[in-house]
């Protein structure tokens, strides 16, 4: 009886803290929608109903912005960025977890400790050596401090732990190269690695704000997460068009979210062993 | 690993190691290495914009009499001090939780929990000042279901700003963490909770004495990763402050600092890297705290 | 390939070299200047305008200008100067007062001087006096942030206060108005934003000082306007006839709301308030309430910006005729611009024009304009120095220890030390 009553305290208790997790965590969001009809000044006052400004919000916000041009640069900033990224960080997990020497690891090591560096110590280097490459206000410019990532080559070495020696074995009997034991068996059988990297680094590609802020410099060039911080602290903002904004430019990371889900959960398994 | 360091197949196993990883090292060499040590060599000097002079470690002593580096660094430390458990435990909780097979609805609340983390550090830090105004959805609820009697002065108190600063974070994060726990947990054996409970042992007790002893290294990963967060904040802070850190710089950090003497203040880019040496070295300290941490406990 | 490649080589090339050459014919033909500013209802719009104005007399001249947040305009700006990479920067940009004395003096030689081609004396004198460095002056003076007292007719008068007894307010008066005004329609005086040292800035200015003397030193445990000015802020805050903002675009929400019955801030704010048609004849301005010190006036000023040459521009001698034509001889085009965007300008000639005598409906027939030319011959000369970004950042962080009842010349002493810390 006891033990009943206890059971079901502890699940009302399980429930209730995942309910209210789930609720807290979904909430914005619902927020946001509901932003996007209604005025500015309902926003501020905290209406939580859904408005009749859906419709003044998004056509203000076309004629502000240049929608399809942005949602251009940030798409290319973030596949170009993603691409590389997992390209020469997959080649350098593989290669510094099957050719292991004592130099490399080191080397890997001290490639590891560049986790610690905050990106404002870099950001008047980079952007002077920008300045003299004459890359300032392109897109390269954006994409390339970007591609060396530590943290991705320590997931990708994380991840060859659990790619199959023997199948690297029976390759070589069959007389591949290294290179193409790399593209026809690495590539393919860890795929699942490369969508949760994929989700990662597209995720922290098109959400990258602050190095995008300072190299681009024209409104011909800027990525939408730019144009939202931008109309967000305008002279006059208004909150229905930001709501917009942040729902467009919300949709693409949620978009590749629910389509990978299980590749990235799955990745995450990898990640982790 | 065992494998020849000397003759054909050691120069053949180094060609290819070297071919493999060099594109990552020339790019982080070339993006973090050198730019790290121009701003190392920037330290030494100080002035004006344009005009700077060797300085020596007077960048260093300035640092000591900077009443707003001292706020900076102690905002940026009590983010890291309170911010970083709590979300830590909240996510362990939360993928202990999950972790159970016969919760209804597991895949909908994981995947609700994880949202946050979709969402840009620019869009969230507006959608928070807008939910978190005077006048916003969140005062207002709290006053309908009686918690306040007047509105939190959540973005104008000094102490209110932080605890916002904390919240929002906390809520971009959690889930985040979460994902990583969960993985880890698909790989112990479920059989070891079931034995444990059949012998009896209480849930709280399975969270503390199996769960997180097994999930250490994950969780020390994360730890990491968080300390390096934290101490780098700033997309949240400057879009949810206009960039000021206020109320009288409560929310101010380190980043954000760096950014204001680069940017906002008289431009002294000497002092400014030397700011973020800072950062640098406590990064460094921490991690290697939580690295001898784990390893003492190991023992 | 090789064959494929050698075959089509010489016949790119001269693609090439033949676009190239067309690009470079088409440059030297029509001169395209950028621009950067912040402000699309106002002086990006007055931008557009003056460049509109410009081609029309010189076609082979266009005009790029570019909508940044004013952040971005700074910090932009800054990284382009640091780097010294001059292709990353505009040829002609906006600078905020408070901050020109900063760029020029860290940047020595990259704005270009234009004390030859234009005529200063034309202009307000505390304009040109921002944007000299050793003799030589740079920039074209553009809006004043003249500063007025906006009030709410209606909520006044349900208070039992007319129009004329807004008009030589003290301070002290203001608060007491303030108390009366809630009491009887329950809505707070005014809008403050904690974070936000302006109003200190404004009620500090009206008596004649700044956060540094004429000479940039540093000037605040000796100064008695910003004493009162924080004395003001504290007894306003005490009294609790504000109602708090999260930033400028809350602060800006206290009033297009109606929660606030007025509003001190800069003239530049005259589009926004008419922005609300519904709130139209409801609105009265007065000149600011005064300080009971030695040297305190009711004129002051918030803000204002210049426009400002880069040195490295390729379309330098034309982006300086450009400002001279419009902003430094266009009567008409200053006219145009206070009708429609609100702009008080700097040229002195232009407030004889027929758009400063006109009563402005929205007022309730008031002459507003030409009340805010003459506030404007009042304001004060100040030094905004090199520092007024920290200086004011210093004012902020001691904010609230003034409301939790610190005294106010430990407060000075606070500042004092975080400023005397900052300006190395």
């Amino acid at each position: 009886m006891t033990n009943g009553i206890g059971r079901a305290a502890s699940a009302l208790l399980t429930y209730g803290l995942l309910g209210l997790m789930a609720f807290l965590s979904v909430f914005p969001f619902l927020w946001m929608v509901l932003g996007a009809t209604n005025s500015s000044i309902d926003i501020i006052k905290g209406r939580v109903l859904p408005g009749e400004f859906l419709s003044t919000n998004v056509d203000k916000f076309f004629t502000q912005v240049n929608a399809p041009l942005v949602f251009w640069n940030s798409a290319k900033i973030a596949i170009l960025a993603t691409v590389l990224t997992l390209a020469v960080s997959s080649l350098a997990g593989y290669g510094f977890e099957i050719f292991r020497s004592r130099h490399r690891e080191r080397l890997y090591r001290a490639m590891l400790l560049t986790l610690m560096i905050p990106f404002a110590a870099l950001m008047i280097p980079l952007f002077i050596m920008m300045g003299k490459a004459g890359l300032i206000n392109t897109h390269i410019a954006v994409v390339l401090p970007t591609i060396g990532s530590a943290f991705v080559v320590f997931y990708f070495r994380q991840c060859t732990k659990a790619f199959p020696s023997e199948l690297r074995d029976a390759a070589k009997v069959d007389g591949l190269k290294e290179w193409q034991i790399f593209l026809f068996i690495y590539v393919p059988v860890m795929r699942s690695t490369y969508a949760a990297a994929f989700i990662i680094v597209f995720m922290t590609a098109w959400n990258n704000y602050l190095w995008p802020l300072i190299v681009l410099q024209s409104n011909e060039t800027k990525t939408i997460t730019l144009v939202i911080s931008s109309l967000a602290s305008a002279y006059y903002p208004d909150y229905g068009v930001v709501m917009v904004g942040t729902v467009l430019a919300t949709l693409p990371t949620l978009a590749v979210f629910f389509f990978m889900q299980r590749q990235f959960v799955q990745g995450m398994l990898g990640s982790v062993k | 690993m065992v494998h020849a360091r000397r003759g054909s197949i050691g120069r053949y196993y180094d060609v290819n190691g070297w071919l493999f990883v060099a594109p990552v090292l020339g790019l982080i060499g070339l993006f973090m290495i050198y730019p790290i040590v121009w701003s190392l060599w920037m330290s030494f000097q100080s002035g004006r914009g344009m005009m700077m002079k060797f300085a020596g470690f007077a960048n260093i002593v300035r640092l000591w009499n900077d009443p707003v580096f001292i706020k900076a660094l102690t905002n940026t430390m009590t983010y890291f001090v309170v911010q970083v458990p709590i979300m830590i435990v909240l996510a362990l909780i939360l993928a202990s939780i999950l972790n159970n097979p016969r919760i209804v609805g597991r895949g909908l609340f994981r995947t609700a929990i994880f949202l946050p983390c979709v969402t840009s550090l620019v869009a969230y830090s507006v959608l928070f000042k807008g939910m978190f105004a005077p006048d916003g959805v969140v005062n207002s609820t709290l006053a309908t279901l009686g918690v306040i009697s007047s509105p939190i002065p959540w973005l104008t108190h000094p102490f209110w700003a932080k605890v916002l600063v904390i919240i929002a974070i906390t809520w971009r994060w959690t889930g985040y963490n979460m994902i990583f726990y969960l993985a880890a947990l698909q790989n112990i054996d479920r059989s070891i909770y079931e034995v444990a409970r059949i012998d009896g042992v209480p849930a709280w007790a399975r969270f503390t004495h199996i769960t997180i002893p097994l999930l250490k290294p994950v969780i020390l990963f994360t730890t990491v990763i968080s300390t390096i967060g934290t101490l780098q904040l700033f997309d949240e802070v400057y879009n949810l402050t206009e960039g000021r850190g206020g109320p009288s710089n409560a929310t101010l950090t380190l980043s954000l600092y760096i950014y204001n003497l680069t940017f906002r203040f008289m431009p002294n880019f000497g002092y400014a890297a030397t700011v973020s040496y800072v950062i640098v070295v406590l990064v460094a300290l921490l991690a290697f705290f939580q690295f001898f941490a784990a390893r003492e406990r190991d023992k | 390939m090789d064959n494929l490649a050698r075959a089509y080589l010489p016949r790119i090339a001269g693609l090439a070299l033949a676009s190239v050459s067309f690009l470079a014919v088409t440059a030297a033909e029509a001169k395209e200047i950028t621009i950067w500013c912040w402000d699309p209802n106002f002086n990006v719009a007055i931008m557009k305008e003056a460049g509109a104005r410009y081609t029309k007399t010189h076609p082979d001249v266009t005009f790029n200008v570019v909508d940044f947040a004013k952040t971005d305009v700074e910090q932009k700006l800054q990284t382009g100067l640091a780097s010294g990479t001059a292709d990353a920067l505009p040829d002609i940009v906006l600078i905020e007062d408070y901050g020109a004395q900063k760029y020029l003096q860290s940047f020595p030689g990259a704005f270009a001087p234009l004390s030859g081609t234009v005529d200063y004396s034309g202009f307000a004198p505390y304009k040109v006096e921002v944007m000299t460095v050793d003799g030589q002056v740079y920039g074209m003076p553009f809006d004043s942030g003249v500063t007025g007292l906006y009030y709410r007719k209606d909520y006044l008068e349900q208070a039992g206060f007319k129009p004329e007894d807004m008009q030589n307010l003290t301070w002290d008066r203001f608060i007491e108005i303030g108390q009366q005004v809630e009491e009887k329609t329950g809505k707070k005086m005014m809008g403050l934003d904690p974070n936000d040292a302006g109003l200190v800035r404004i009620i500090m200015q009206s008596a004649g000082q700044w956060y540094f003397d004429k000479d940039g030193k540093t000037n605040v445990t000796g100064n008695p306007a910003l004493k009162a000015a924080l004395e003001t802020v504290g007894k306003i805050m005490s009294a609790n006839i504000y109602k708090p903002a999260a930033g400028w675009s809350d602060w800006v929400g206290t009033f297009t709301s109606g929660d606030v019955a007025t509003v001190v801030t800069g003239v530049w704010i005259t589009g926004t308030v008419k922005a609300q048609p519904d709130q139209a004849g409801k609105w009265g301005v007065a000149p600011i309430p005064k300080l009971s010190i030695d040297g305190a006036t009711q004129a002051s000023n918030l803000g204002g910006s210049s426009w400002y040459v880069l040195e490295s521009s390729a379309e330098k001698a034309e982006a300086i005729d450009f400002l001279n034509e419009i902003y430094g001889k266009d009567i008409d085009f200053y006219q145009k611009i206070l009708q429609d965007r609100g702009a008080v300008g700097s040229l002195l000639a232009a407030r004889g024009g027929a758009a400063y005598e006109q009563a402005d409906p929205f007022f309730g027939g008031e002459k507003v304009w030409q009340n805010f030319s003459d506030w404007l011959a009042k304001v004060p000369s100040v030094n905004y120095g090199v520092f007024t970004n920290e200086a004011d950042t210093a004012v902020t962080a001691q904010l609230p220890a003034l409301t939790q009842g610190m005294p106010v010349d430990d407060v000075l002493k606070a500042i004092d030390a975080e400023v005397s810390a900052q300006i190395q």
